[in-house]
This record gives C-alpha cells, sequence and structure tokens, in this order.
C-alpha cells in the first residue's frame, strides 16, 4: 500500500467537496479576497502615489541629485564624474553668484542674483516659465538673459531693453515667472537673472576670489543605477561636496513623503493582517463543518496524511480563487482611488495596474490561508471515528503533548511569517529613512502576539465572569438575557475566538483611523494654510513700522505679517579658540562671514529642541544661545560649549544651551543661532518679514514696497510654496482616503468574521424552534450573544488600539500620541452595531425555515 | 476471525467517569453471522466501535484476522479499517458534498486502488438497485436510499469483515426489510464475517449467532 494518496486524487476529492456547496466556498474565497485586494489595492496605490510624490520632488530640485562644490573637481574626481555618465548618469553645471547690474534708467546698479545654466540641459526636471513663453535655448542665448519681475521695477527696464552685467551687456529676452528649483538656489539676496553658461563667459564675473557657488546637477537613468549607489560614488570620491537627492529637496516634503509612506506601509501592514484574520475565520469555521465529513472518511480507512492532502489541496484552491478575486478587488481599487479623489486633484496617468503588488499580494495570500489553515489542519489528527457513535457524549481527552507542541510549532510559524512580511514590507518602503526593518518587523510580530495574549485572557476571563454571575443564587436575569449569556460559554460556540478575531479586527481598524487622525493635525501644523510665500528682508528699525502698515493695506495679503528681528554677527571663537584659525573648508566656510542671529523668549513655534534644554529664566549678565541641528553638527557644538560672536565692533558671548531643528517656513527660521533675551540689546537690528500674499498681487506688492523702501529685497517664493503646499495637501488627502478604504476593508472583514459563526447556530436554531421558541425568542436570544461579543471585543479593541496607536506614532512617526475619547467610543458602539447586523444577517435565512428543512440542510 | 478478551471501555466526562464495558470476551469465526443485542446504554455501539477499530478501548485485546489493532495508532486503525472492516452506521453518513457514487468510490479512491473501482462502484450501486441515482447528493436520497448508498460503500473494498451499528434502527419497516434483504444478499455474495448490533428480534433472528449485553458485560449468547 501506498503512503499516501496521489495529489491527483486529493484535487479530485476536495474539488467535488467544494463543488457541491458553492455558496459557502465563495463565502470562504470572499473572505480572502477582500484580505489580497485590501493588501494589493493599497500596496499599488501607494507605491503609484509615492513615484507620483517623488516625481513632484525632483522637480523642485530640476534633477535627481544635486552635488555642490566649492572647488573645480580635480582629474581623479572628473573621472568619477565621466565613468557615471558612461554608465547613463546625465549631468549638468550649474553656477551662481552676485553681482552688480545697471541700466540706463536708473544711477545706482542693482545687487542682483546671478544663476548660469546649460540652457539644452537645465531643468532636468519641471521647466522653467518664461513670459513671453518660448524653449530655454532659443531664449538664453549669449547676449540675452531673462531676469525676474522685481528686476524690472528695479532697473525700470522692460523686455528688450539693454542691461550691463559684469564688463557685457545683455539683452532682457523674456521675464522668468516660475523656475522649478528656485528654493534650491544658496545665494537668494536680490532679483535674480537667468542666462547661459557662455554669457557669464562674456561677464568676465568668475575670477579667482570672487563669490560664487557651483552645483552639478544628476540625472539618473530610469530604471538603472539607484540613486542611493550614485550618492555613495559621490560622497567618495568628492568628500568635500555638500549632496542632496531629490528624497529631501523641502523639508516639509521629505516629512510629508516620509510620513505619508510610513503610514501607507503600515495601513498595508494591517491591511495584510486584517484580511489573514477574515481568511483565517473563515477557514476555520469551514474546517469545522467538516468535521463529521472527516470523520466518515476516517471510518472508511483515511489515515489523517491523507486527510490533510486533501483539506490542504481544498485550501490552496481558496486561496488561489481568493488570490485572484482579490487581484480584481485590488485593481478596482486602484483605478477607483484616482478618480475618487481627481476631484480635488489631477494625478499623472502613471497610476495604472501595478504587477509587482499584484504579485506579491497573490503569494500573500496563499502564504497565510496556508499558514491559518496549518493549526485546524493539524487537528483533523485529533478527530477520532468514535465521534459518529457517541455525538452526544463529550470526551474530554487530555490535550496530548504533541498536540500542543504542534499548535505552539504553528502559531510560532504564523508570527514568524507575519514578522517576516512586515520586515519586508517596511524594506521596501522605508528605503528613505534607513529604519531597521528587521526591528519593524519584530516588532510589530511582537505586538501582534501580546495584543493576541491579552485579548485571549480577557475572553477568556469574561466567559468565565459570566458563567459564575449566572450561576450564583442571587440574581436571576429573565430566560431571554440568561440563554444569551449561557449562549457564549456553552460548549462549541468559540466566543473566546470571535472575541478575540474581532477584538484584533477592531484594534486595527482604530488604530489606523487614531494613527491618520493625529497624522494629518500633525502634517496641517508644519504646514499652514497661511504660510509665507514672500519674505522681505533688510528691513532696518527705522521702516519696520511703515514696512507693517504696507502689508495691512496692501490687496492680496492674507493674514497677519510675520517679522523677525535679527543682528548680523560674524563668529570670532568657538570655546576660546580663534573660529578663523580652524580648518573651515565647504559648507563651513559659510560661517566666516557675518551671520544673521536672533534673540527669543520662548521656544519658538513648531522647533524642536534636539539636545539640551530651552531657557527658563533669562540672565542678561550670561546670555544663552541655541544652535541649529545644522550648525551644531558643522562647528561640532554642543551644549555647553562658549560661542563669541562680534556685531557692529561689540563682542557677544553666549554659552550654547540647546540644540534645536525646525521645519517651519517662517521669517527667521533659517536663523542658526537664538540667543537668550537681553543678549543682542544695543545692536543695530535688521528686521526680515513674511507675509502670505496671493500669487497675482505679488508683482504690485513688489512695486510699491521698492518704491516707498528701495533698500528693502523682496523674494518671491509664491510659486515653489504653491507646489509645496499642493503636495503636502495630496499627501493628506491621499492618507485620508487610504484609511477609509482600510476602515471599510475592516468593517467588512469583521462582519464577515461574526457571519462565520452562522453554521455553527443551525443545530442549536433547530434544537429551539422544535421545543417551540419564536423567532421573536430567538432574535432577542442572539441579540444579547451578539451584543455582549460586539461591546466586549469594541472595549479591547480600542484600548489595545490606543496604545498601539500611540506607540507607533511616537516611534515611527515622531508625532505625538493623545487619547481621544470620541473615536474609541464610537467604534465601541459601532462594533457592536456590526456584530448585530452581520449576525443577523447571516442568520436570517436560518430563522425563517422550518425546523425540518434546516435539518436537511444541515446534513446537505 | 475475531477475538476479544478481557476489552473494557471507560470514558470521562467534564463531570465523572463512565464505565461503558466492564469485560468482554468472545471469538468470532471466519465467515459467521453474530448479532448483538441489548437494551439501550448497554454498551452495544462502543463495542461494536471498538471492534471496528473507530474507537480504542481502555483495556483488554481486539485480534482482527490475526492482527491486534488494540494498541494501534489512529493512522494504523485507519489503514485496518480501509483493509478489513466495512461500516455501515444508523444514521448513514454519507459525505454530504459528495454524490451517491463518489460515496461509494472513496474508500478505493483513499486506498489508492482505483483500477476498476468506477466499474464496481456502479455494480454495488446496481447491486442497491440506485444505479440511476448515482449523481445524486444524499439530501436528494430517501433514508432508505442513503443506507443503500452506504451498504454500497462500505462493500466497496470487499472486506472480510462486515459491521452494521443498527442499520435499519432509522427506516421505516418497509426499507428496513429492503435494506437487510441487500445486507443479507451482498453477505452471502461477499461471503463477509458480519458483526451487527440491533434491537430489531427479525433482524436478530436471521443471524447464526446472539450476543446479549447488559450493563456493559455479556449477559447470555444464544
Amino acid at each position: 500500500m501506498r503512503n499516501n494518496i496521489r495529489w491527483r486524487t486529493a484535487a479530485k476529492i476536495a474539488w467535488r467537496e467544494s463543488r457541491a456547496t458553492p455558496a459557502k466556498f465563495l463565502f470562504v474565497a470572499l473572505a480572502v479576497a477582500v484580505g489580497v485586494g485590501s493588501l494589493t489595492g493599497v500596496r499599488g496605490f501607494s507605491r503609484a502615489f509615492r513615484q507620483m510624490l517623488l516625481k513632484e520632488a525632483r522637480t523642485l530640485m530640476a534633477g535627481d541629485l544635486s552635488l555642490r562644490v566649492f572647488e573645480l573637481p580635480t582629474r581623479d574626481q572628473q573621472e568619477v564624474l565621466d565613468s557615471l555618465e558612461q554608465r547613463g548618469v546625465r549631468r549638468t553645471w550649474i553656477t551662481e553668484t552676485v553681482s552688480m547690474m545697471g541700466s540706463d534708467h536708473v544711477s545706482d546698479p542693482l545687487l542682483v542674483s546671478v544663476k548660469a545654466v546649460e540652457p539644452s540641459l537645465y531643468p532636468f526636471y519641471g521647466s522653467v516659465k518664461l513670459e513671453p513663453a518660448g524653449p530655454l535655448p532659443e531664449r538664453l542665448t549669449p547676449d540675452r538673459v531673462a531676469v525676474s519681475e522685481d528686476l524690472l521695477v528695479r532697473l525700470q527696464v522692460s523686455v528688450g531693453d539693454r542691461v550691463k552685467l559684469g564688463g557685457a551687456e545683455f539683452r532682457i529676452a523674456a521675464v522668468v515667472t516660475a523656475e522649478p528649483d528656485r528654493m534650491a538656489g544658496s545665494l537668494n539676496v536680490g532679483p535674480r537673472i537667468l542666462l547661459s553658461r557662455a554669457a557669464l563667459e562674456r561677464t568676465e564675473l568668475l575670477r579667482p576670489g570672487s563669490r560664487f557657488a557651483q552645483r552639478y546637477l544628476f540625472k539618473l537613468p530610469p530604471g538603472g543605477i539607484p540613486v542611493g549607489a550614485v550618492r555613495e560614488e559621490l560622497k567618495n570620491a568628492l568628500p568635500h561636496g555638500l549632496l542632496t537627492d531629490f528624497r529631501e529637496t523641502h523639508p516639509l516634503i521629505t516629512r510629508g513623503l516620509n510620513r505619508a509612506t510610513m503610514f501607507l506601509s503600515l495601513v498595508s501592514l494591517i491591511a495584510l493582517i486584517v484580511g489573514a484574520l477574515g481568511v483565517a475565520t473563515a477557514i476555520h469555521s469551514h474546517l469545522e463543518q467538516k468535521m463529521d465529513a472527516i470523520a466518515v472518511m476516517k471510518s472508511i480507512g483515511a489515515r489523517s496524511a491523507q486527510i490533510i492532502r486533501i483539506y490542504l489541496t481544498q485550501s490552496l484552491l481558496l486561496a488561489a480563487l481568493g488570490g485572484l478575486g482579490g487581484l480584481a478587488l485590488g485593481v478596482l481599487v486602484q483605478l477607483a482611488f484616482p478618480l475618487l479623489i481627481a476631484r480635488f486633484f489631477p494625478l499623472p496617468a502613471e497610476v495604472r495596474w501595478d504587477w509587482v503588488s499584484g504579485l506579491e499580494g497573490l503569494a500573500a495570500a496563499t502564504l497565510t490561508t496556508l499558514l491559518f489553515t496549518l493549526p485546524p489542519l493539524l487537528s483533523i489528527r485529533r478527530i477520532r471515528p468514535a465521534l459518529l457513535l457517541r455525538r452526544e457524549m463529550v470526551e474530554v481527552r487530555p490535550r496530548q503533548w504533541r498536540d500542543l507542541r504542534a499548535a505552539g510549532a504553528a502559531g510560532l510559524a504564523i508570527l514568524l511569517v507575519i514578522g517576516a512580511m512586515a520586515t519586508w514590507l517596511a524594506a521596501g518602503m522605508l528605503s528613505t529613512r534607513r529604519i531597521d526593518a528587521v526591528k519593524v518587523g519584530a516588532w510589530f510580530a511582537g505586538g501582534l502576539l501580546v495584543s493576541l495574549l491579552a485579548l485571549s485572557a480577557i475572553a477568556w476571563l469574561l466567559l468565565w465572569a459570566l458563567r459564575a454571575a449566572l450561576r450564583q443564587p442571587y440574581w436571576r436575569p429573565p430566560p431571554t438575557l440568561r440563554h444569551g449569556i449561557a449562549n457564549l460559554y456553552r460548549p462549541g460556540n468559540h466566543a473566546q475566538a470571535a472575541l478575540v478575531a474581532l477584538g484584533v479586527g477592531v484594534m486595527f481598524t482604530l488604530t489606523i483611523y487614531l494613527v491618520q487622525h493625529s497624522l494629518l493635525a500633525q502634517i496641517s501644523a508644519s504646514a499652514p494654510p497661511g504660510m509665507p510665500n514672500v519674505f522681505l528682508i533688510n528691513i532696518s528699525e527705522r521702516e519696520r513700522a511703515g514696512m507693517v502698515e504696507l502689508l495691512r493695506s496692501t490687496p492680496g495679503v492674507e493674514g497677519k505679517p510675520d517679522v523677525a528681528a535679527s543682528v548680523a554677527a560674524r563668529l570670532v571663537t568657538i570655546d576660546g579658540e580663534p573660529f578663523d584659525r580652524r580648518p573651515a573648508d565647504g559648507p563651513v566656510r559659510r560661517f566666516r562671514s557675518p551671520r544673521s542671529i536672533t534673540w527669543a523668549a520662548q521656544q519658538p513655534p513648531q522647533t524642536e529642541i534636539v539636545a539640551g534644554a530651552w531657557w527658563t529664566r533669562s540672565d542678561p549678565a550670561s546670555p544663552q544661545v541655541s544652535v541649529s541641528e545644522e550648525a551644531s553638527k558643522l562647528l561640532r557644538v554642543h551644549p555647553g560649549s562658549l560661542l563669541e560672536w562680534s556685531a557692529s565692533g561689540r563682542g557677544v558671548k553666549a554659552r550654547v544651551a540647546a540644540i534645536h531643528k525646525t521645519e517651519a517656513i517662517r521669517p527667521g527660521s533659517n536663523v542658526e543661532f537664538i540667543l537668550s533675551p537681553g543678549a543682542l540689546d544695543g545692536l543695530p537690528v535688521l528686521y526680515v518679514g513674511g507675509v502670505r500674499v496671493r500669487a497675482k498681487d505679488v508683482t504690485a506688492l513688489q512695486r510699491e514696497a521698492y518704491r516707498r523702501f528701495p533698500s528693502v529685497t523682496v523674494i518671491n517664493v509664491a510659486d515653489v510654496l504653491d507646489r509645496v503646499q499642493e503636495v503636502v495637501d495630496q499627501i493628506a488627502m491621499v492618507v485620508r482616503f487610504i484609511s477609509a478604504f482600510a476602515i471599510l476593508a475592516g468593517v467588512i472583514i469583521l462582519a464577515s468574521s461574526v457571519a462565520g459563526t452562522r453554521f455553527r447556530r443551525i443545530r442549536e436554531v433547530i434544537i429551539l424552534k422544535a421545543l417551540g421558541a419564536t423567532r421573536r425568542r430567538l432574535v432577542a436570544i442572539f441579540s444579547v450573544e451578539f451584543l455582549i461579543l460586539g461591546i466586549v471585543a469594541g472595549l479591547m479593541g480600542s484600548a489595545l488600539a490606543t496604545g498601539f496607536s500611540n506607540l507607533l506614532l511616537q516611534r515611527l512617526l515622531d508625532a505625538p500620541g493623545r487619547f481621544q475619547p470620541a473615536p474609541n467610543l464610537i467604534a465601541i458602539l459601532l462594533t457592536a452595531l456590526i456584530a448585530n447586523v452581520a449576525g443577523w444577517l447571516a442568520s436570517f435565512r436560518i430563522l425563517g425555515q422550518k425546523p425540518i428543512e434546516a435539518l436537511r440542510e444541515e446534513r446537505g | 476471525m475475531i477475538a476479544v478478551s478481557g476489552l473494557t471501555k471507560s470514558i470521562q466526562t467534564p463531570t465523572h467517569r463512565v464505565d461503558i464495558l466492564r469485560g468482554i470476551d468472545f471469538h468470532v469465526p471466519k465467515g459467521q453471522f453474530v448479532a448483538i443485542r441489548g437494551p439501550s446504554g448497554s454498551g452495544k455501539s462502543t463495542l461494536l466501535g471498538l471492534l471496528a477499530g473507530l474507537d480504542t478501548p481502555t483495556s483488554g485485546k481486539i485480534l482482527l484476522d490475526g492482527e491486534d489493532i488494540s494498541g494501534l495508532d489512529e493512522d494504523r486503525l485507519a489503514v485496518v479499517r480501509g483493509r478489513k472492516v466495512g461500516f455501515v452506521f444508523q444514521s448513514y453518513q454519507l459525505i454530504p458534498t459528495l454524490t451517491a457514487e463518489e460515496n461509494v468510490l472513496l474508500p478505493a479512491e483513499l486506498a489508492g486502488e482505483t483500477a476498476g473501482a468506477g466499474e464496481r462502484a456502479r455494480a454495488l450501486l446496481d447491486g442497491v438497485g440506485l444505479l440511476d441515482r448515482r449523481d445524486h447528493y444524499p439530501v436528494q436520497l430517501s433514508g432508505g436510499e442513503q443506507q443503500r448508498v452506504a451498504l454500497a460503500r462500505a462493500f466497496m473494498l470487499r472486506p472480510p469483515i462486515l459491521m452494521a451499528d443498527e442499520p435499519t434502527g432509522n427506516l421505516d419497516s418497509a426499507n428496513g426489510r429492503h435494506v437487510l434483504e441487500l445486507l443479507l444478499a451482498l453477505n452471502a455474495q461477499e461471503k463477509t464475517t458480519l458483526v451487527l448490533v440491533t434491537h430489531s428480534a427479525e433482524l436478530a433472528a436471521h443471524a447464526g449467532r446472539r450476543i446479549t449485553l447488559q450493563d456493559g458485560v455479556i449477559a447470555g449468547e444464544e
């Protein structure tokens, strides 16, 4: 005799088994499909969305990678650049400097920012918008330049007029209305002029000793070398260069992108778990109904291994069917999302069906289905054919060590695989943050284990307490209530399993909501709607009141103007050591020139202290200072270091109290040194103003400001900030939609796990009906049962969700967590409602049947 | 063919211990037809389940065709059941999701003996008069018809021993008689040793030997 039946025979029997009851089978497959669908849908859409965001981020940099250099590359370095070029990495060269520009219409020349590009290559992403419109290479010839609007105002010239820059004369070919990498430049002081490299040569501005900044922009070949690899190679070759890649274009985008990615991977992980949960409950109740059939097979000679093979085949069939259904669902989701959100923002055409996430989903479906089938399949070995002879007498056999070991091993395998999947999802999504993906996986699996154990323990306690409550002699509830409660701990009810499944579902669904809620609050706080988009620098004490008045009266100004004070000061010593003796190459060199320093009593809004502490009381006799994180790294200072500046001939000493970082975009937020109040008293102060202006009113403001305060420079970043705001809004929108979807999927799966108990109820309904219970009585009994189930699961789930979401927010998303009573309460009530409605929808048909029909159905 | 000595079976329920069989000894030679009788709760069905290897005894020995099955694990028992014993239940126990023919075919498929199995299954269904209903599911068959399918299934692998637990207990007298006739005819045709548990005097009258159980021990034999 052969050891086992052939797979073909197993498949044949499995197929016959499932064919006879297509409805039940489809129900289970549907549970798998919802799980897979939410996973692939969420994953695929997040992937597409991320691509879209990254594309916008590239636009804000005009390339994939930017390398700022402080001296010309050596021959070795040039070789590295050329070798990259041979591998498809294109590059272009941008030079920025500051110079004076004059025209025939004004007597004084004007300080301008000069930017020289290679018009045939620049920009790699996005486009420079010109007025009159036209391609950049045609407009920027060796004797023609493009300028910003404010330059026309200040030099009293218009397009076509002549201007003088350095040693050459140029004709103004166009006005620059939008420049993709406007924020990426380093020398943004005055009106701007954009010209070709050939034109720059003519000016003879680039002489040894003159101040200029050079950077390379790189564009990577699609699907070629990853940005990280190129970055590494450049870093090794040009260690003093400043590298930035498109993932860190703008702090708001970087942070938004990180958070969104983190959140989306979190949601897909949760979708995976909740989906697996649905699969597990469905398969479990499916196999449970097969107990008799299994006992019969055993009585006619089937061995456990054979039966396991048959049902394994059947589960695989289910997984495949559900998986394919889920893929279809995932496609629908991916197609539907863009349609849904198209009303709010335009999505590029690339959001299309993503094969990778489809295949991932299919693999995940098969794996989780198999995994969760394992414990019930293993329990097949414990089914004895004697069950058929002696059904009424439940024999309690002590669980054998072997069974416990098998169950433990299966549980461990499930946890390991979930941990591995979490790791894999995290590794795929978190590349920007380089968080230890294995740690994320371990946390996730560990968290799940703890929640499951906690839920099982609470469920067990509750059932025990209910039983004890009914057994004591003092309280006799009405029969319906008593019956409903007794139903929960009746042998074979599996209330504990249902409670755990419901509880886990509630926990995850509510976690998504809570995390989303806090995340959105955080996102909108870091990019508030009134964020300034026009900056005014070099406002003197004398001009300040007049400028504020002007801003108040100008049409198109939204909100209150924000003004920050600063003092120009040069760093002279660090811990007593003269700063100019320190080797200062690369970015450190900027601290040699006078820079803005300021003062503040309170910690500025949206500023985070990363080391040390903000002063609580300040003593003007011993000033303190908070240093920006970046400056502290460049200067190698830490809390306790002593810094000394020279400002207007006076020395200012301050001890470092704190290191801060900020993402806020406001006047003064880029100031690297904030001193305690009183430290800078008596020094000449310059003010920086920031204000939100409607894009179309910016030019008018510029003209008026120039007319009344000619020494004040107006910097207009409206177009760039509009773009940043747009991206942040998109992130928020997508976070909202994805969570809504995940919550919906969670609700469906919760409902199906309650509905899965339907088949267990049939026998009970028959007996109660045969004994004369009316339909109303049955409804009342089951309602009590469902209500208790729902409320308890809701309570446990929301308690766990509050803990879990706070942990996630603090550990992974750097956002504060807090207790939110309203969503918790709503979750509990909704769970009770869902448990009841789903329970009713599932049991409705049985209730209306005559006992004999139900009996027949049970047999069939 | 069947030898039983010192057989006991006790089970532990959540509250107390029940001694169902309290020491049974007997021997059934090859080809004999034995009827086991006794009042409800006397342990008849339990004894039959033990003999068929559906359950394991608490103590004692059962030899089937010379092989001691009392100490076998579940999987070895399954092999013994498949090879040596055909079983007919009081409540038919057809697999609800398989058709009549598939139910009859199942033992052969599980044993891997598929050559000619289809023909034999159809011949057996023909023998019990249900060839034209072979594509029907159990729910579409009457009780008597289901029991006839169960009979065909029990004979599928030509087991040397057939055991039946109240095979007519759920049927009306006409259907019961029909099933009995088929059982006797198949038994004669296949030359099996037959052990059945019954309440019915009519059924017992056909047996060559009658054992009466009372309170878990053999109370009499004729």
